[in-house]
């Protein structure tokens, strides 16, 4: 250690470190022009020049390359320093008047104008570039010439050939000299350029080291091999001296593991279309013309221009911008995607709903397509008000020429509209609604497992094992199977799991590993003793807030016993630390100073309990997220906040007691409600998995709504199949049918309810852990187009049934008419029932194919065969079907004159009434849920508008409710076709799996609990309670009657009934009042 | 102009304004760093005494966002 005097104070650096080095951690700033901590010193730019006092007299030295010895005597500032570095400065402003950093200078050191001769150069030759080139192992430029000559070049001025065209000189020029054009026009005969960032699509830029995104799990950094310079030339390596924690291992190599497996899922999603191939919509050419994946970016937060959306050209706030739909998709003339993507048409309203949040209402937004799809749930109604109430357009038609106009950038567009007329008009930004395809790639892994894919390269399943393909033991799921949205996704994900898991039940459990415990401590009673841990975090932290001052300014605060500072309190070292002096140093309450307890709480407690902790004896204080990351500007301020912060926390930690974490026993059997293919199909694969399954159904015999239909999209028989999944449901022997029951009342939570039904006439009783809600739907009965006062008047699944029984009156028929969307998509029941375009369809092409003269067509608002179901309607189209779309406020008028069946309807394209005489008209009637109030209130489970039932989580919770052990599948949730009920029911046995399986399930200890010697039985909490946990202790109880206790299964700890209790009777263990209390009470010193 | 700076006690669910403010240090969006942050289990939880007491001790303003 070497001791001397830097600006009157004593300070200490390593043997052989400069003055700058310890100046900068001392945080006495020395300005530099030349230096930077990786690359050795070269002292060009002389700015860094003190005065050093050797103790007999003063000489001038440059701090970037002059070794600290004991006793020398540092001034950093002093006058005459201060007055040589004014001198440089200017004669820099002389040579490089224009140059930003030159100009910074110029203004601290208060020169207006250089006294000297102003040249016009841009280069300070302070050899950064030359010396970060030699570091990354090219030595391509070097310093040439001599006196005035000097320059940076290339020797002999010749582009060079070892030049690697990193553009590591450019990064590290301070003044701009060096930039991609002078690298590219004067340095390389290479290509330079930046490396375009995957996840912002190429709107931004990346390093070869790079975290892929702000969420990316886990959290670190990678190394892009293609790029970075270490793996071609085996020099830089900079990042390893940037990184604190040694953690960059330039030497790992890719390994191969095999590992043995009784089943594969196979889940590589997707690429969004390309559409530079598409010169008609000039996306290779234009600048505003984007994707809809690059307009996702603009408008994300995180994205380039943070939200704000502007042009590309000109960075121009757009005032008007068109969507246009089916890019990629639905296309065999520009592409070969004949199939629908299923997902843009939701999500191009999404982004102009959101456009319009962003920028205003004054922004038009505008959207093309040939039929709108909203056919997911709640979807229609979000349509609804992008239209109605956001003032979205939609235009029916597909746009085909878009010209750039030559000075403005503006893109005009010709398109022929729903009366055929052509139309022009221009808008200030286009986004491209490109479909989703499969990667080559995952075609080529496809071939290498040896499993079939179709025409458009998705996964071949058929609709009745919807995950699995062609080979057994491998299963798909997501956009491979076939495009799709997020939560039919995760259906698909949870029914594929389940696949596996009924394959390898008997493996179940085979590997797991038991976590050794660690005997917890008791510390009631005991006096806090404090351990504080505060994080740098490498620089996220420590860059800002100063957190040594941190660690010291707690280490004064009452009940601390110990407190340290951690570059990584994360890392696996630090927590094994932080065991160790919990039990060393005695510590019994822990407060980590760091990042966000949402991310990193479970990670401390855990470390305590492997201390013998209570894990709720932590409280976790956020000066990362909520401090450093966004007061960088403040360190002083932000300073002050974290030192509140800490000692809030630690107020508050004082008073947290060790919690309890019940532990019960989940009853092993399930209930599956609905004897349909979805009930029938969870209840198998229940059973296959090993548990006891009931199955209650309403009817006399299962099957449901599938013993109604003839066949699937794809052509398979429903009723063979459906007669072959009952056998199989019958011939199992852990699973209990009731057949004829009604339920009639249910207690209990997760792991433990008890189900009382019905079955004719009959009462029992049941004990099961979990349920599952498959109740179905039904068709509702037409109340238009004279339904019911002819024969020749069906809906969609009579139809279905005489082509079941195939009734001889349809070989007769000339003549058969389709009509869409009957009690479906109006203000009664504004959703669509998603799966009769294509019903009406597929038993179109049938009548087709069964007499081929018949005239077979189909009255529509929007074709929504999403999907390969798209493949049908080309097929239909093919046939000879006929297609007329018409408008709600003008429906096709249907009526019965002397035996005659007609439908007249508008022809938008002619632009004239049609009469079409028939012998057949089907209703495609609508999907209705049968509102089931009373299973509602046993199993707590809110129901929607429309009367299904609501799911946890639209997006990532389709297959469970908020209830804990209650799970859904099939009509109930949304109308849905068989393939994606039989996915929805696996994905349903597979989250009732993970309950299952545990065995036992532990509740939390941030809960609510009652006094009752203080309660005064108002039940306020009772009724405000959303998960029922609170209840009236019962009146002939010994102890407490008739005042309130709480469930603390079902209790989340939400804290609701403790703010709303008169009496001050409820406690939330680990947020009390004397909690909160305490860090309200910390907030000032 | 003093260079008087308010203290602002802000109340936040954990689920969803805690996380935004999360999200917002991971956006290294800028803010003054005048408000001091208590993590509830959800608004639910907050009482009218919470916003009382922060008054009463000092605070220039009380944020409760859920």
């Amino acid at each position: 250690m070497v001791t001397f005097k830097l600006n009157g104070k004593k300070v200490q650096g390593e043997e052989g470190e400069y003055i700058i080095q310890v100046a900068d951690r001392y945080g006495v700033k020395i300005p530099t022009l030349c230096h930077h901590k990786v690359l050795e010193p070269a002292g060009m730019c002389r700015l860094c020049t003190v005065e050093l006092f050797d103790g007999r007299r003063s000489r001038f030295v440059t701090a970037c390359n002059y070794p600290i010895w004991e006793g020398m005597e540092i001034h950093t500032e002093s006058e005459l320093v201060i007055e040589g570095r004014k001198l440089l400065v200017e004669l820099l402003l002389s040579r490089c008047p224009d140059v930003p950093i030159i100009k910074e200078l110029a203004t601290e050191y208060i020169i207006e104008k250089t006294r000297f001769k102003e040249e016009n150069d841009d280069c300070i030759l302070c050899g950064l570039c030359t010396r970060i080139c030699e570091k990354m192992g090219s030595g391509a430029i070097c310093l040439t010439g001599r006196g005035v000559e000097m320059e940076v070049d290339t020797p002999f001025q010749i582009q060079s050939d070892v030049c690697m065209a990193c553009g590591a000189c450019a990064s590290f020029c301070p003044t701009g000299h060096i930039t991609l054009e002078v690298i590219n026009n004067r340095i390389t005969n290479k290509n330079a350029r930046l490396i375009p960032s995957e996840y912002d699509v190429g709107l931004q830029n990346r390093n070869p080291i790079y975290i892929p995104y702000a969420q990316a799990v886990p959290n670190a950094p990678v190394i892009d091999r293609e790029t970075c310079i270490h793996f071609k030339t085996g020099e830089c390596k900079v990042c390893t001296e940037y990184c604190g924690v040694n953690a960059i291992d330039h030497t790992q190599e890719d390994e191969i593991i095999e590992i043995d497996v009784g089943s594969i899922i196979l889940a590589p999603g997707f690429q969004p279309f390309d559409p530079s191939k598409l010169d008609n919509y000039g996306y290779a050419n234009f600048d505003n013309v984007m994707t809809s994946m690059e307009f996702e970016r603009i408008l994300s937060a995180s994205g380039p221009t943070m939200g704000h959306i502007t042009r590309i050209s000109d960075n121009k706030e757009p005032k008007r911008i068109a969507w246009f739909q089916c890019v990629g998709s639905r296309d065999i003339n520009n592409c070969d995607n004949s199939y629908c993507s299923s997902v843009c048409c939701m999500y191009a309203i999404k982004e102009s709903v959101i456009a319009k949040e962003h920028a205003g209402d004054d922004l038009e937004c505008s959207i093309f397509y040939m039929d709108m799809r909203t056919h997911g749930k709640d979807f229609e109604r979000y349509y609804n008000s992008a239209k109605n109430e956001h003032g979205v357009k939609f235009i029916k038609s597909r746009v085909h020429t878009v010209i750039e106009l030559p000075d403005s950038k503006d893109l005009e567009i010709r398109y022929a509209d729903e009366n055929g007329d052509i139309k022009t008009d221009i808008y200030d930004m286009i986004v491209l609604s490109v479909g989703l395809e499969t990667r080559k790639e995952t075609v080529e892994l496809a071939k290498k497992l040896d499993i079939d894919v179709s025409k458009s390269n998705f996964a071949t399943t058929s609709s009745f094992t919807p995950v699995s393909t062609s080979r057994d033991g491998i299963y798909v799921c997501g956009a491979f199977q076939g495009p799709k949205d997020i939560p039919q996704s995760v259906i698909d994900a949870s029914a594929a799991a389940s696949a596996a898991g009924e394959l390898l039940s008997t493996s179940r459990n085979k590997l797991t590993k038991e976590k050794e415990k660690v005997p917890s401590l008791n510390v009631i009673g005991d006096r806090p003793r404090i351990g504080v841990f505060v994080c740098n975090c490498g620089i996220n932290i420590g860059g800002v807030i100063d957190v040594p001052a941190v660690r010291d300014y707690a280490a004064t605060l009452p009940y601390v016993e110990f407190v340290t500072d951690n570059m990584y309190s994360c890392a696996q070292d630090s927590q094994s630390a932080i065991v160790q002096l919990i039990q060393s140093k005695n510590l019994n309450r822990i407060v980590v100073a760091a990042c966000s307890p949402k991310t990193h709480e479970p990670l401390f407690q855990e470390t305590l309990t492997d201390a013998g902790l209570n894990k709720y004896l932590f409280e976790m204080v956020n000066i990362r997220n909520h401090n450093s990351w966004v007061h960088k500007d403040n360190p002083e301020t932000a300073t002050d906040k974290a030192k509140d912060l800490v000692r809030m926390s630690i107020s508050k930690v004082a008073l947290m007691k060790p919690l309890e974490e019940a532990e019960l026993n989940v009853n092993q059997a399930a209930m599956v409600l609905g004897g349909g293919i979805s009930g029938m199909t969870t209840a198998l694969s229940l059973a296959n998995q090993g548990y006891n399954t009931h199955l209650l159904e309403r009817n006399e015999e299962l099957g449901g709504q599938a013993l109604n239909l003839f066949k699937t999209v794809k052509g398979e028989d429903i009723q063979a199949n459906v007669s072959d999944l009952i056998n199989e449901v019958k011939k199992k022997e852990n699973i209990h049918i009731h057949l004829n029951t009604t339920l009639e009342n249910v207690e209990g939570f997760v792991g433990n309810f008890k189900s009382t039904f019905v079955t004719d006439g009959q009462e029992n009783c049941i004990e099961h852990g979990v349920a599952v809600m498959a109740t179905g739907a039904y068709e509702s009965q037409p109340v238009e187009y004279s339904y019911g006062n002819d024969p020749r008047i069906l809906t969609s699944l009579e139809l279905d049934k005489k082509l079941v029984d195939n009734d001889s009156s349809l070989s007769d028929l000339n003549s058969a008419v389709f009509i869409q969307c009957v009690g479906s998509r109006n203000d009664e029941r504004p959703y669509c029932s998603r799966v009769c375009c294509t019903h009406s369809i597929e038993n179109a092409i049938e009548l087709k194919h069964r007499k081929p003269d018949m005239n077979v067509y189909i009255l529509y608002r929007d074709i929504r065969t999403y999907g390969e179901r798209e493949l049908a309607y080309a097929e239909a189209r093919k046939e000879g079907v006929i297609f007329i779309s018409y408008k709600v406020d003008n429906k096709p008028v249907v009526e019965i004159k002397d035996g005659k069946l007609t439908v007249t309807v508008l022809d938008h394209v002619i632009g004239q009434s049609m009469e079409l005489e028939t012998d057949l008209i089907t209703l495609a009637s609508a999907i209705v849920p049968y509102r089931d109030e009373k299973l509602a209130q046993f199993f707590k489970i809110p129901m929607n508008d429309d009367g299904f039932f609501v799911e946890r989580h639209a997006k990532l919770g389709p297959s469970e409710f908020a209830t804990d052990g209650v799970f859904l599948c099939g009509l109930t949730h949304y109308p849905k076709p068989i393939d994606e009920s039989i996915a929805h029911a696996k994905a349903a046995a597979s989250r009732a799996v993970t309950l299952l399986a545990r065995e036992t399930i532990n509740t939390s200890g941030t809960i609510a609990e009652t006094e009752p010697g203080i309660c005064s039985s108002c039940g306020v909490c009772v009724e405000i309670c959303p998960y029922s946990a609170p209840s009236f202790i019962e009146a002939d109880a010994r102890m407490f009657p008739g005042k309130t206790q709480i469930n603390p299964v079902l209790c989340k700890g939400c804290g609701l009934c403790v703010a709303s209790c008169r009496s001050g009777a409820i406690h939330l263990n680990g947020f009390d009042n004397d909690e909160i209390f305490a860090q309200i009470f910390a907030v000032n010193e | 102009m003093s260079d008087w700076e308010p203290k602002i006690i802000s109340f936040l669910c954990n689920w969803c304004s805690y996380g935004a403010a999360d999200l917002a240090g991971v956006s290294r969006m800028q803010y003054p760093p005048n408000i001091r942050v208590v993590r509830i289990p959800c608004t639910g939880r907050m009482s009218p005494k919470f916003a009382l007491a922060a008054l009463r001790e000092g605070a220039d303003g009380v944020w409760v966002s859920g």
